[in-house]
């Protein structure tokens, strides 16, 4: 029988411009750098007016702003760093890297993972357009309090941040619902819960938090613009509501997600440190018990940001929240107990992670102090606070940010950052973070309170500001090598190849940048390391 | 089955939830001071949706 | 994909009430029906704030209903409201067992029995709103007539949204496109249709029934 080799045409896509990709894709990665741009973008003007903070407060006297505009700033800083950037990055890394670590080709819901998104630059403009707004933007703090945030003291800025959040909130639980889909439904075969990494298990204990928490702050959201927009009367005393019944149900939220802001970066830590301590994690169990109890006692604290108001049962508060100290500092032996020992390879990612370790530990232990009733009657509303919620967001979470970034970077572009420009980038970050914000604990305990545009010169608060202020700066040089890098690695970096760091999990089983479908093989998986156990032989890992 | 992979015993870490809003209302009323019916309300429908949530997360789970 | 072989059961006991839903080939609960369930569990949530806030401002009244709100009880609206919704579970229960066994027919006119009654509701509940304004119980009236429209409002808002899914069902089932192994959407759209219904009859107990003080 004759036969004829045939050459079918092979099938291209349809090329459309790069633009049309971007704005249209659904693949996970794409979606996770767009993340990382919007977040970056937010990162910088929530740090300008952190800037604009700190410049005014370097000196008693208003040099440079007014009260109304100051108090604008310091509620957009906050808003923007907390919604714009920390927590939406921790869906940036989990969007590129957790379908890649479960050996899925993408996330459950494609489309709606491109809504998630794209609701994020919509929310950003709407909260920064109150700039534009008459009166000015929302100038009442990121927790919003009645009365200051209700109907006779705020404007259309409050109404404009509102709905931003509300959309930002939206967000997330569809992610959140994204999350736990592909993570419990698309594992690869062999990838059982208990050899995930635990990069994806901070995911899922964060998308709990998300889906339970966040519908709670949409509630309390909806009901202060109710409050503001149709005459309803929930926080208005006069007419039976109460002000203290909006900070129950916006910390009720508010509290967890402290805790999305620091889980998914506690997570990165928990993967950069055992490739960097060529060792595996100490205590991997440990740590998931850990990681799902930090959750759950998250929810039964959030009065604890109210002991002052008469208006909470304290021991019960005080109580569960010095019991989170206990998985917290399960997960900090653990960290060190796998640096012990090991042959560290002393890279920008571990420098990143060692400063999160030792900032990490300064913010937990300021906040335990704290948790101490009495403690907190006196230092509540001041710089203490100030100081405490840095450490743990900017030392734990930036510095955990940058570590991730470092370690992912050649896996999203397939070129290495270079390593000179990143210690330097790391070593003036750490110092400008601990000028800027030690000398706090300091001014908080001598009585400085939080929110204020200025200070009598006699208060002998000065010094200490300047010192904080020049910190602030020092921080915001350090974003330029930061950038700096980025740029011309994207350009000319050295080529980083599948695996440049060595690593244990299974995005390293794949070429930098992944292909759109992620794998073309997947490594057998009977380890919580299937890419050390490739390398090296499965009879040679003693990993279970 | 392993415990841990039985649906029902999900439902645990969502009772937990109902048991501390338990504490939550027992303790300031026995031994006095402030109770919050907001924050009972909070907590014991924050049980009812996690125990929901895990079920199905542990029930929906594929089998391998 | 769908399943219904009970070799491909979700883990667990063969009679869980999620050994029902659809499954796919791997055994686990469809991707869209899950993404579905843990919705719902948001969902819950988002109401518990609204009844935190009820039952905070609630304790603080000195007296409940307060004392310049008039007119205000259980009504035959109310009541044929309920039954309308609580009706049109059944319905919808019906309609999703229907298209299980592939029953097109009979799962057409059950949902569309199910719409029927889910408007029916709306229009009801729209109207005991018009009542109340017109008795002066407004948004205004206190933390009551604030806390009554709010939570009554968001739940009309999820029976739109509901009533939306149903016609898409209805929809996309007249022109075939579901069947016995494809038909994720109607068991979607009927877990949140049963979701809207039990938050209705827990809000006509809190709102309505619950003792006054």
């Amino acid at each position: 029988m004759a036969t004829t080799t045939l050459h079918p045409p092979i099938a291209q896509p349809y090329r459309r411009s790069a633009l049309y990709e971007w704005i249209t894709t659904t693949d996970h990665k794409k979606i996770g750098i767009l993340y990382f741009i919007n977040s970056f973008v937010f990162f910088f003007i929530g740090g300008l007016l952190a800037l604009g903070v700190r410049a005014e407060l370097a000196q008693p006297g208003l040099q440079f702003v007014n009260e109304d505009l100051y108090n604008q700033f310091f509620t957009i800083h906050a808003s923007a760093m907390l919604f714009l950037f920390i927590i939406p990055i921790g869906a940036a890394f989990g969007n590129y890297v957790v379908p890649l670590m479960v050996g899925a080709p993408d996330m459950a819901f494609p489309r709606i993972n491109a809504l998630s998104f794209w609701m994020l630059p919509a929310a950003g403009i709407l909260m920064m357009g109150g700039f534009l707004a008459v009166g000015g933007a929302a100038a009442e703090g990121w927790t919003s309090y009645p009365p200051l945030a209700g109907p006779a003291y705020s404007g259309t800025g409050t109404d404009l941040w509102l709905m931003a959040v509300t959309l930002i909130g939206t967000s997330s639980i569809l992610t959140a619902i994204n999350f736990l889909v592909t993570i419990f439904k698309m594992r690869a075969p062999g990838l059982t819960l208990f050899r995930l990494p635990i990069m994806v298990w901070t995911q899922i204990v964060t998308s709990v938090l998300t889906l339970l928490a966040t519908p709670v702050l949409a509630s309390a959201l909806i009901m202060q613009f109710i409050d503001r927009n149709y005459g309803g009367n929930y926080f208005d005393p006069g007419n039976g509501g109460s002000v203290v019944l909006w900070q129950n149900v916006f910390w009720f939220y508010s509290h967890p997600a402290v805790y999305i802001m620091i889980l998914p970066f506690m997570g990165i830590i928990s993967e950069v440190l055992p490739v960097f301590s060529r060792k595996p994690l100490f205590g991997y169990r440990a740590f998931v018990f850990a990681t799902v109890a930090i959750g759950a006692l998250g929810f039964s604290v959030w009065a604890h940001h109210m002991f002052t108001t008469g208006q909470v049962f304290l021991p019960f508060f005080a109580l569960f929240t010095f019991l989170i100290a206990v998985p917290t500092g399960v997960k900090m032996f653990n960290w060190i107990a796998t640096l012990w020992r090991g042959q560290l390879v002393l890279k920008t990612p571990l420098l990143f992670a060692i400063g999160f370790l030792t900032m990490f530990l300064i913010g937990g232990l300021n906040g335990a102090f704290a948790a101490a009733v009495p403690v907190d009657f006196a230092i509540h509303d001041t710089y203490y606070v100030v100081a405490h919620l840095h450490y743990v967001l900017f030392g734990g979470s930036v510095f955990g940010v940058m570590a991730g970034i470092y370690y992912w970077f050649p896996k999203m572009t397939g070129r290495m950052l270079d390593e000179t420009v990143g210690k330097i980038h790391w070593l003036l970050m750490f110092i400008g973070f601990n000028l800027a914000f030690f000398p706090q604990h300091q001014l908080g305990l001598v009585g400085m309170p939080r929110r204020i545009a200025d200070y009598a010169a006699d208060a002998g608060w000065g010094d200490l500001n300047l010192v904080s202020t020049v910190g602030a700066f020092l921080i915001a040089a350090s974003t330029l090598p930061f950038l700096w890098n980025i740029f011309a690695s994207l350009r000319a970096g050295e080529v980083a190849g599948d695996d440049p760091w060595e690593g244990n999990t299974l995005e390293w089983a794949t070429s930098s940048p992944p292909p759109p479908y992620n794998f073309d093989h997947l490594p057998e998986i009977h380890s919580t390391r299937p890419v050390f156990d490739l390398r090296h032989g499965a009879d040679a890992g003693s990993t279970h | 089955m392993h415990p841990l992979k039985h649906p029902r015993n999900a439902m645990f870490v969502g009772i937990v939830f109902i048991a501390v809003g338990i504490v939550f209302w027992a303790w300031p009323t026995i031994a006095g001071g402030y109770f919050e019916p907001a924050g009972l309300t909070l907590l014991v429908l924050l049980g009812v949706a996690m125990s929901v949530m895990a079920y199905v997360l542990v029930a929906g789970s594929p089998r391998d | 994909m769908t399943t219904p072989e009970l070799a491909l059961a979700p883990i667990g006991e063969e009679h869980s009430p999620v050994a029902t839903l659809p499954h796919d080939a791997r055994g686990g609960i469809s991707n869209p029906v899950l993404g579905m369930l843990l919705f719902i569990v948001s969902e819950i949530m988002f109401f518990s704030g609204l009844f935190a806030a009820y039952f905070n401002v609630r304790a603080l009244a000195i007296e409940w209903p307060p004392a310049d709100i008039e007119g205000f009880g259980i009504n035959p609206i109310i009541v044929v409201a309920t039954g309308c919704l609580v009706t049109s579970s059944f319905f919808a229960q019906t309609a999703v067992r229907a298209i299980r066994r592939g029953d097109r027919t009979t799962f057409l006119r059950a949902i569309s029995i199910t719409l029927g009654l889910g408007i029916s509701f709306l229009a009801l509940e729209f109207t005991d709103w018009t009542i109340l304004y017109s008795e002066g119980i407004t948004m205004g009236s206190g933390v009551f007539g604030t806390t009554y429209f709010t939570m009554t409002g968001f739940h009309f808002a999820h029976v739109v949204g509901g009533v939306v899914m149903l016609s898409v069902v209805l929809y996309r089932g007249m022109l075939g496109q579901f069947s016995a192994s494809h038909h994720d959407m109607v068991e979607a759209t009927d877990l949140y249709w049963h979701f809207v219904d039990i938050v209705w009859v827990v809000l006509v107990i809190t709102l309505y029934l619950l003792p006054g003080r």
